[in-house]
């Protein structure tokens, strides 16, 4: 299924608020979608007039369901044009190219309670949990650090019951994460996902708070990552010396000079598209490589990570 | 000592505390205590004597330096004292289980009932080479198992001792060895003495 593309159409652009735009896409021929679970994303192709962007976005529709997906998409000022596109371009009835559902972040059935802590636009994997959570029972409890001013805007997905609690920059309003994660009973798995200031604060306080790793899990988005300073790669397998410039990343380039190279994530959490190196150091970003596979150097993830100095030969 | 060839037989570790860890549990088969070993013990957790309870089951032995220390007659009353605890454990505990097998995998498994996950426990194989048996015709379960093959306290049929382990149930799975020819069984050893 990497590889196999969905064709669809954009059904309905709604502004919940100024930098946010909800998307609903159905199948472009009508039929059934794949259905995803909870916590899945979906890689969009979105053809910019300058260059393809392949963007991944947490899916919000509950899970399982067929008839459409719906994402949330924050328009990110230092965007890599993803972003921007969908805000500025898109239009309904537009047509687009999608990978099959991915999941790297599904919750974990074996919990006894499911703690979820959300920074923004981060809280988009956690409304298909809700949704999920709502037919399988589970215990759960949801924590967003957002502005006051979008604390209203994802109302219409989170339950009645009010298991979702707000928070925001003011006296009495900050979460305090220790003393949240100090309180939890054996059993529980905490999930994070905001920036990644964020996400290393919160699995900093867990570890303090004695939690296993096992019990951690994160999802990172935003993909500033991708950028730094250009630099060559040669392909040999295919003979192609390419050009990575500053705002692109190793695998979007290998994809403008046509070599298809597999990958899903796009964010260096998968381990897709590892690629074994045959020259030059590495600057690894992925959250995938183990130390010492990123120290022997002989992998790299071409999603996230670039050439430290000079130029990289990959076997692709 | 305990060897096996299977890879997916459960390893055992040294007992050694895990100081991320916010609160300790040691329990204890106490008819698996050496001399001297309580001692040792209350050596290698000094660190985190001030947050730890120790549990000795069957046994008497004082215990000096293990934190507070409650004496339990069986593994039935460390089952119910997971059961029932009221203050509830928190996910920072860590749990350390000294003991046989049958032993070991009965307190993992009711602390794992009250929401315990592996990273949080760690089992140390101490004592007897002794097996529990699950019987794969009648899943009865046979305790005290030393022999290569031994009745099955369900249905009685002689069970074949695999080295086949099952971490769920806590026991080594059994399968009638006289099924060809009723009654017709290898002469009988003790090979987990």
């Amino acid at each position: 299924m990497i590889g196999e593309l969905l064709h669809l159409q954009v059904a309905a652009i709604t502004d919940l608020a100024p930098g946010l735009r909800h998307v609903r896409l159905v199948a472009a021929d009508s039929s059934r979608l794949p259905p995803a679970a909870a916590g899945a994303h979906l890689q969009l192709r979105l053809e910019g007039t300058t260059k393809t962007f392949r963007n991944a976005y947490s899916l919000i529709s509950p899970p399982g369901r067929r008839d459409a997906y719906e994402i949330i998409v924050r328009r990110v000022p230092a965007s890599r044009g993803g972003s921007a596109f969908i805000h500025e371009q898109l239009n309904v009835g537009d047509r687009l190219e999608a990978t099959w559902p991915g999941n790297l972040f599904p919750p974990v059935r074996i919990a006894r309670h499911h703690l979820m802590i959300a920074g923004g636009i981060g809280i988009t994997p956690f409304l298909s949990y809700l949704a999920d959570f709502a037919v399988s029972r589970a215990s759960h409890a949801l924590h967003v650090c957002c502005r006051e001013s979008e604390k209203d805007v994802f109302a219409p997905w989170l339950p009645a019951t009010g298991k979702a609690a707000f928070h925001w920059d003011a006296d009495g309003q900050r979460l305090d994460i220790p003393a949240l994660l100090a309180a939890q009973p054996a059993g529980t798995h905490l999930y994070v996902c905001g920036p990644a200031a964020m996400n290393e604060q919160v699995i900093e306080a867990a570890a303090k708070a004695g939690w296993p790793a096992s019990h951690v899990h994160c999802e990172h988005f935003g993909s500033a990552l991708s950028g730094g300073e250009a630099f060559r790669a040669f392909l040999s397998r295919s003979g192609i010396e390419v050009e990575v410039g500053q705002d692109e990343s190793l695998l979007e380039a290998i994809e403008r000079v046509g070599v298809a190279a597999p990958c899903l994530c796009r964010g260096g959490a998968c381990g897709v598209c590892a690629t074994p190196l045959l020259e030059g150091e590495p600057e690894h970003r992925d959250h995938f490589l183990s130390p010492v596979e990123r120290e022997s150097g002989r992998l790299i993830m071409p999603c996230v990570s670039r050439a430290k100095t000079g130029r990289l030969v990959l076997d692709l | 000592m305990m060897h096996s060839d299977i890879k997916s037989r459960p390893t055992y570790q040294v007992l050694e505390p895990d100081l991320a860890g916010t609160g300790h549990l040691l329990v204890i088969e106490g008819e698996t205590v050496l001399p001297g070993r309580l001692d040792s013990l209350a050596g290698t957790f000094a660190p985190v004597e001030d947050k730890l309870h120790t549990w000795l089951v069957g046994s008497h032995a004082g215990a000096q330096g293990l934190g507070k220390v409650w004496h339990l007659p069986a593994i039935a009353d460390v089952v119910d004292a997971f059961a029932c605890a009221t203050r509830g454990f928190g996910i920072g505990d860590r749990l350390y289980v000294q003991g046989t097998e049958p032993f070991l995998w009965s307190v993992a498994t009711a602390a794992g009932i009250v929401g315990f996950g592996a990273g949080q426990v760690r089992l140390h194989h101490t004592g007897s080479l002794r097996r529990r048996v699950w019987c794969t015709h009648c899943h009865g379960v046979t305790d005290n198992v030393t022999t290569n093959f031994a009745a099955c306290s369900g249905c009685g049929r002689h069970l074949l001792v695999r080295d086949h382990f099952s971490r769920r149930l806590g026991a080594f799975m059994g399968v009638m060895i006289d099924a060809e020819v009723p009654g017709q069984v290898p002469a009988l050893e003790e090979v987990f003495p």
